[in-house]
């Protein structure tokens, strides 16, 4: 574990990467507290300002401070997308690796159904599972889970496919354990590393689609200081104040640079080349 | 008999020349003769889905709609009924029969003449609730339409009614021909056979409605415009883009944080009136916690009204008392504005049992998003008395089908009407088509109810003052804002006047002026 | 490519159409709130709901209304919008027609600047180009479509005024004015292409130039210009193709926020009107169409991937 994390920071991406993710993990847990302001806190003769020593990023149409809402939606943020990632690889994985483990006709019909989900594009499954779950961050992370799990489905079934052939499979089927303790206790701890890998990458996915969500107003709702919808209410204060829009367009893309890199450096951390 | 004629119309359009003339682009625009032809392009921030004018819903349809068909009558900006279709009209004394003489020799797009038959069968399509036509609530307690001969029509009322002639104007009350109107109206989906001062060109509902003007049109000197091509800017900045750099002439609406960019345009005038159009705060006053006056009235004291005006509509507005008449209305009576008192909302919280605060979810449809901008600000504006808001916010459809009419506290959105009677018995007495508060107050509903059958104006305005102010003490919703009418025109636009009701617009007294683009 | 194959193809992509539209038909059934309420709004009454329902036939068991719909799309006839009342095909088509002509523009324009920023950044791997091509193209793919359009939109509609904000003209009415309307999305569309291509191509790229293959061409002498034209980026483009057709499905999830954003009345935004009116045949057709189109680029990029690679083979 810590020659895989050494190699890990030795990456440029790896070393960026755990930065920048480890920075994010720091705002979530001591966000609130750092916060100057109270996130919610209106102030009517303030409205609309620029950067100044008093709001550090400026305020926004109710005269609340943009860096406090920044510092408390980094939890309405990442944290949601996190457990639709964490949702989606668990389905996913699932049903990959059942599928891998059943073979034949049942695996044939379990990934062409895949298939055919994922030819929805994920927005727009994302956008009717939303729609038919309503509108609240948690109905997004559903929403953003289930849109995943085919993806990952697929990627856990080639990968479970190789373990299949593993020795030690064969030994728990000549055993005679049941299906369900050898696809939980098995396969799936031996698939775990590329699905790791796969699910830090889609964390940086989930992060944009999220804030997506929300931006189309499917995800948080006001007063919700997640950054996607702060980028949409911004936009339509756009003319009285730029500033707005800036900070949390920034920061959504931070976040997924953080983990793109990280996933990057894990990939080749686990897979060293050359 | 008292009757009403085309001699009494020159009398209201003097009174809002008189008005005009305060502001001077628009005196200067009375002023000068129109001068004929040219291509107007008008934008809206809405397709344009219903061509069909007893079903149109929204105001860039109700544009079209106006463009295409006439009424009996229509509604000037001083909100008094001017003739269109109906020349004259007369009552007997207990207001419940009323007699419309119509105009000789209309004609319909394609060519037909326009005869009391067809006005009787567009009524009878509107009531018949299969129909859907949202004109049904809205026209007045019609009872039955009859035509003792080709230009004349009579309306027997079901109750007395002062307000016909204005309630006859409503949006979606216009006449389409009587074979269309037996035969089936999914016809004018697609097409339009009215008696306006346009005719249809083409119809994309999600892009551009072009038409071109009736010469058929009773009045000789109108429409002033050849065409008029309405196009659809779903953006609002973009909208406004296309006025500042002259590909549009004539904007319908504007929102409130475009208002100031507009303004502050080269070769651009930014208008605004004064509006009845207002968001309020749903009060179930028929369940817990809101059927006590007390909570309402704490609810009511936290609101810094002066400062929602800025929140909710970027200051263009006037604070509201919670009664939904605002001073656009004729009969609006104006009382001292109700001042936040935090210390007072404790107190009444208190005595209605609940000394620790309490808890209550606000819920706002997504559409249109002022309804949210109100409720976050509520929340944190009752705050201090204790009130714990949790805003909800949820598709508009789901909201319909779920919480409006039903739920005890929730954000509504209303235009402006065309009478006090009409927003009163719309949504407050007790057999309000959308008595949605549910106050059922037998005093109020006996006051709008006299209101009805008076003519005498100062009696009537006695009336009218008395139920706002019982609105004002009992709060059965709290009305903080009224928001003004935002448009905006390029400065060769001659004679638009911005309507106050919001769905009026009157393309057909716009003319072009010197500087305006040659369009094909 | 043997006949069955292809008719496994084909069995293959009709069984995704059929998923498809179950999946969107079952969502849709259970959305609350259907399209008579949010056609009368707050002007619904009883009976004007149940005119409507009745109209509409929302008030059949659900597998007769999916029956009538299947029965309907077998003869072409994708049914006629709730909200519009005109019929959705040739809507749709049309709708498609505008994302199509924006995905082409994005997609040509992503490989005239990927492929030679790849081809860059793998030559002069590990140098100063390298690690810029390469942090660009991170910050490209972190960027969601919704805050590069707003950003582009406010630096150059709205501060630089050098393009329309949003907006669409048809090219048939005015050409120059059309592409000035594109330019905006096919930019902001492109971005994250750009991005994730022309790491995909770096990272092939300095595969093959590791295998024995170019080596053995290197010793026979090849100019270094020629092996990595004729030999290296042949091979590397291979995978690339997979990717760019991948890449359509991610094109047509991003045109709904980019066409939403830019007002462009493509196939995205349809959609999107379409889920807000509870439009059922609207959401129905364009589900399926963007499932079609999708399945049917893939197939392509699998024969053009096949042809190719027999090429080289024979090489």
């Amino acid at each position: 574990m810590t020659e895989l994390f050494r190699r890990l920071l030795r990456t440029p991406q790896g070393a960026l990467g755990t930065g920048i993710v480890l920075l994010v993990v720091a705002l979530i847990l001591i966000g609130p507290v750092a916060a100057p302001h109270d996130p919610d806190a209106m102030a009517p003769l303030a409205r609309y300002k620029g950067p100044s020593l008093q709001y550090w990023l400026g305020t926004d149409q109710y005269g609340r401070d943009t860096l406090s809402r920044l510092l408390y939606g980094a939890r309405a943020t990442v944290v949601m997308a996190f457990l639709a990632t964490a949702l989606g690889s668990i389905v996913g994985a699932v049903i990959g690796t059942l599928s891998a483990f059943l073979g034949g006709r049942a695996d044939e019909a379990i990934m062409r159904t895949v298939d055919a989900v994922m030819s929805i594009p994920s927005l727009l499954f994302a956008l009717l599972i939303a729609n038919l779950l309503g509108k609240s961050s948690l109905d997004a992370v559903m929403a953003i889970g289930i849109a995943f799990a085919p993806g990952m489905a697929r990627i856990t079934r080639s990968v479970a496919l190789t373990v299949r052939k593993q020795d030690y499979v064969h030994a728990a089927i000549a055993r005679g354990e049941g299906g369900g303790y050898i696809v939980l206790r098995e396969m799936l701890p031996n698939v775990i590393a590329p699905i790791i890998v796969e699910a830090t990458l889609r964390v940086a996915f989930a992060v944009m689609l999220f804030a997506t969500l929300s931006f189309l107003g499917l995800g948080a709702q006001p007063p919700a200081p997640e950054w996607g919808l702060m980028v949409a209410e911004a936009r339509r204060f756009m003319h009285l104040s730029p500033w707005m829009i800036l900070w949390p367009s920034i920061a959504i893309a931070l976040v997924a640079i953080g983990f793109n890199l990280l996933g990057d450096g894990l990939r080749d951390a686990l897979n060293p080349r050359t | 008999m008292f009757t009403f004629a085309e001699t009494d119309r020159r009398r209201f359009i003097a009174g809002a020349t008189a008005l005009g003339a305060l502001s001077l682009p628009l005196g200067r625009a009375l002023a000068a003769v129109p001068k004929r032809g040219g291509t107007l392009r008008v934008s809206v921030d809405q397709a344009v889905t219903k061509l069909n004018p007893l079903q149109t819903r929204v105001n860039c349809e109700y544009l079209v709609a106006e463009l295409l068909y006439s009424g009996l009558t229509r509604l000037g900006v001083n909100m008094a009924a001017e003739p269109d279709l109906a020349r004259s009209w007369s009552y007997n004394a207990d207001l419940t029969e009323w007699t419309f003489t119509l105009r000789d020799g209309v004609l319909f797009h394609d060519g037909t003449p326009c005869t009391s038959a067809d006005v009787v069968a567009s009524f009878e399509a509107i009531l018949d609730p299969k129909t859907a036509s949202p004109a049904l609530q809205n026209v007045g307690p019609i009872a039955q339409v009859t035509a003792p001969d080709k230009t004349t029509v009579v309306f027997k009322l079901s109750a007395p009614f002062a307000d016909l002639p204005v309630t006859l104007a409503y949006t979606n009350a216009k006449i389409i021909p009587a074979a269309i109107a037996k035969s089936g109206l999914a016809r004018l989906d697609q097409q339009a056979v009215g008696t306006g001062p346009f005719k249809l060109v083409s119809f994309e509902p999600e892009r551009l409605v072009v038409v071109a003007r009736n010469d058929a049109f009773y009045d000789k000197a109108r429409p002033y415009l050849d065409r008029i091509e309405v196009v659809v800017y779903p953006d609002t900045t973009a909208e406004g883009s296309a006025l500042i750099s002259g590909d549009t002439d004539l904007m319908s609406t504007v929102q409130p944080t475009e208002y100031a960019r507009l303004k502050s345009s080269d070769g651009v005038n930014a208008l605004r009136v004064p509006s009845g159009q207002f968001c309020n705060i749903i009060l179930g006053c028929n369940q817990k916690p809101f059927d006590d006056v007390r909570v309402r009235k704490a609810l009511a004291l936290t609101i810094d009204r002066a400062t929602m005006v800025d929140f909710v509509v970027e200051g263009y507005g006037t604070p509201g008392n919670d009664s939904p008449l605002s001073s656009a209305y004729r009969f609006y009576a104006d009382q001292p504005l109700a001042k936040p008192d935090i210390a007072q909302a404790k107190q009444l919280l208190a005595e209605a049992g609940y000394p620790s605060g309490l808890t209550a979810t606000l819920i706002a449809s997504d559409k249109p998003s002022v309804r949210t901008q109100l409720a976050v600000a509520v929340r944190e504006m009752a705050k201090p008395a204790g009130f714990t808001i949790d805003v909800q916010t949820m598709p508009h459809s789901t909201y319909l089908d779920q919480v409006w009419k039903k739920g005890p506290f929730y954000v509504g959105f209303y235009n402006m009407q065309a009478t006090a009677d009409a927003i009163f018995s719309l949504l407050f007495t007790s057999t309000a088509a959308w008595n949605e508060t549910h106050w059922n107050n037998a005093g109020f509903d006996k006051l709008v109810g006299e209101a009805r059958t008076t003519t005498d104006e100062a009696k009537r305005r006695a009336l009218y003052a008395d139920a706002q102010k019982m609105m004002h003490d009992e709060v059965p919703s709290i009305i903080p804002v009224f928001f003004d009418l935002l448009g905006a025109q390029r400065d060769y636009v001659m004679g638009y006047r911005l309507h106050p009701r919001g769905a009026v617009f009157r393309l057909d007294y716009v003319s072009l002026g010197e500087g305006a683009p040659k369009r094909g | 490519m043997s006949l069955s194959y292809l008719l496994k193809r084909c069995g293959l992509t009709a069984y995704t159409l059929v998923v498809v539209s179950l999946i969107v038909f079952a969502v849709t059934q259970v959305l609350p709130g259907d399209a008579a309420t949010m056609l009368l709004g707050e002007n619904a009454t009883p009976a004007a709901l149940a005119a409507i329902r009745d109209r509409l036939g929302l008030d059949a068991p659900v597998w007769v209304q999916y029956g009538h719909w299947l029965l309907g799309v077998l003869h072409g006839d994708f049914g006629t919008s709730l909200r519009t009342g005109q019929p959705v095909g040739p809507v749709m088509i049309e709708a498609l027609g505008r994302s199509l002509l924006l995905a082409v523009l994005a997609i040509g324009f992503m490989l005239t600047l990927a492929v030679p920023l790849g081809v860059l950044a793998a030559v002069r791997r590990g140098r100063a180009a390298d690690l810029l091509v390469s942090l660009v193209s991170y910050v490209g793919v972190s960027l969601p479509e919704f805050v590069t359009a707003t950003l582009f939109g406010l630096l150059f509609a709205d501060w630089l005024q050098w393009l329309p904000a949003t907006g669409y003209v048809p090219m048939t009415e005015n050409p120059a004015k059309s592409l000035q309307h594109l330019v905006l999305p096919v930019l902001t569309v492109s971005v994250i292409l750009i991005a994730h291509v022309s790491r995909m191509v770096r990272s092939e790229l300095v595969d093959v130039l590791h295998t024995d293959y170019i080596r053995a061409a290197r010793l026979k002498g090849l100019s270094a210009r020629a092996v990595l034209l004729k030999h290296g980026l042949r091979n590397a483009l291979l995978p690339t193709i997979t990717i760019v057709a991948l890449d359509v499905g991610y094109l047509l999830g991003g045109v709904i926020v980019v066409e939403e954003i830019f007002a462009l009345p493509g196939i995205g935004r349809q959609l999107i009107v379409a889920i807000e009116a509870r439009d059922l045949p609207a959401i129905q057709a364009g589900a399926l169409i963007m499932a079609a189109t999708y399945s049917v680029v893939n197939f392509a990029a699998d024969l053009a991937y096949a042809a190719l690679d027999k090429r080289i083979q024979y090489d």
